[in-house]
């Protein structure tokens, strides 16, 4: 069961496509699991279909419509049809971007109860990051300068405010500071997306903030 | 700005019609899937003749690059559709939504393309095709395609507008906002009203 969604705005300019690439990515993983956004941002396709008919049409040039027609013969990209039917679990976004498992990724430990992965989606300007925690254990005491968006893909973790479990989305800003603990059961694995780095707050942890300097690529 | 005058709906009318067992026999949708089993380039031209003014519009969102590249993206968007008009199911989605994802995806892509992302991501792999139970989606998309319809005309000018802004020019909350000249959290509170109106429940 999802209890953590994206918000209307969050869901419609990722419908929209203005949504940036990382952040995007987070919201498509999250309709991986989620059978209501799912729902709601078919909703929104639909919608959009009826406002694109209502456009005002815009002539286009008479050279265009021959120009198309002597491309069809063309061959199709093969994206069209090599659509995966892999039986592995995890989303296909996710393998896109992973390459293989979480094992063959590299990790940047953060201590001993934390390693952080940065992924390549392209996006220069937020960072798209594997966190995985410890069964048990926290990650510090942090606050975001910009906006914060958290998925769970493996186990669960809790902060002040809730438990959170795979599928939940969490979107959080300036003012939340939080201290995410992995469950005592399992160790945690989850997507979090940053437009600025996140800010160790407790006195014994600030020393590492310079490890956690945006890597955006 | 002055309020404008509520569009003229009607020659629209009745172009969303999807009988009990959830196919479409509306003009496009029988156009599209003539497309798809049998590669009829007459049905093909037809489309083309409504659609490709529309996809224009689209491609036409007010930046200069957009119309600089607003027949360029016509072109990929229009080749798209012939090639993958076998893979359209009538149950799933009217054949202007069908077009308009095809839309949105190939300008995202350009827009990337043109900036020079260096990204192993495509559109595609952001807004996967819907693997759904089709017969299950059919009877969602009846219920929700007359009543979205229905909803839209009555939304209030300036949320009409925005989601216009949002969802026709491919534009941020923020930066509707900032064209507009209007606080942030109103542009957010009249797309979420719209959507109450519009009975898509997307705060949960």
């Amino acid at each position: 069961m999802i209890n953590y969604h994206p918000d209307s705005r969050m869901l419609n300019e990722f419908s929209a496509g203005s949504l940036p690439l990382a952040q995007s990515a987070c919201v498509s993983l999250h309709l991986n699991y989620c059978s209501t956004c799912q729902r709601e941002s078919r909703k929104l396709q639909q919608m959009g279909g009826m406002l694109f008919e209502r456009l005002a049409p815009c002539e286009v040039d008479a050279s265009l419509l021959d120009s198309v027609m002597s491309r069809l013969d063309e061959p199709a990209p093969l994206t069209y049809e090599a659509k995966t039917t892999a039986t592995d679990e995890s989303p296909a976004l996710m393998r896109r971007l992973m390459k293989g498992g979480y094992k063959d990724l590299e990790w940047d430990r953060i201590n001993s109860g934390l390693q952080i992965s940065r992924l390549h989606t392209g996006d220069v300007e937020n960072e798209f990051a594997l966190y995985h925690i410890k069964a048990g254990r926290t990650i510090p005491r942090h606050t975001h300068k910009g906006t914060e968006l958290t998925l769970v893909l493996e186990g669960s973790f809790s902060d002040e405010e809730g438990i959170y479990q795979r599928g939940d989305f969490l979107m959080r800003d300036a003012e939340h500071e939080h201290t995410p603990t992995a469950a005592k059961s399992e160790d945690c694995i989850c997507i979090g997306v940053l437009d600025a780095p996140i800010k160790f707050t407790g006195w014994n942890y600030r020393a590492l903030n310079p490890f956690l300097s945006l890597q955006a690529h | 700005m002055p309020d404008e005058p509520p569009e003229d709906d009607s020659k629209m009318q009745g172009q969303i019609q999807v009988d009990e067992n959830g196919s479409r026999n509306d003009e496009w949708s029988i156009c599209l899937q003539q497309i798809g089993q049998t590669q009829c380039r007459a049905s093909f031209e037809r489309l083309f003749a409504h659609f490709a003014p529309l996809v224009k519009a689209f491609s036409m969102n007010g930046s200069a690059v957009s119309i600089a590249n607003a027949e360029e993206l016509v072109q990929e968007v229009m080749i798209k559709v012939w090639q993958k008009a076998s893979a359209y199911n009538p149950q799933k989605a009217a054949a202007s939504t069908w077009i308009y994802t095809i839309a949105r995806n190939s300008r995202t892509d350009m827009f990337r393309r043109l900036r020079k992302f260096d990204t192993p991501l495509n559109a595609e792999d952001i807004w996967e095709e819907d693997t759904g139970d089709a017969p299950f989606i059919a009877v969602q998309e009846r219920r929700n395609a007359l009543q979205v319809k229905e909803l839209l005309k009555t939304l209030p000018h300036e949320q009409a507008q925005i989601l216009a802004k949002v969802y026709m020019e491919g534009k941020s909350h923020s930066e509707v906002a900032q064209e507009l000249d209007i606080p942030l959290g109103t542009v957010k509170s009249r797309v979420r009203l719209a959507m109450q109106k519009l009975q898509i429940q997307v705060e949960k």
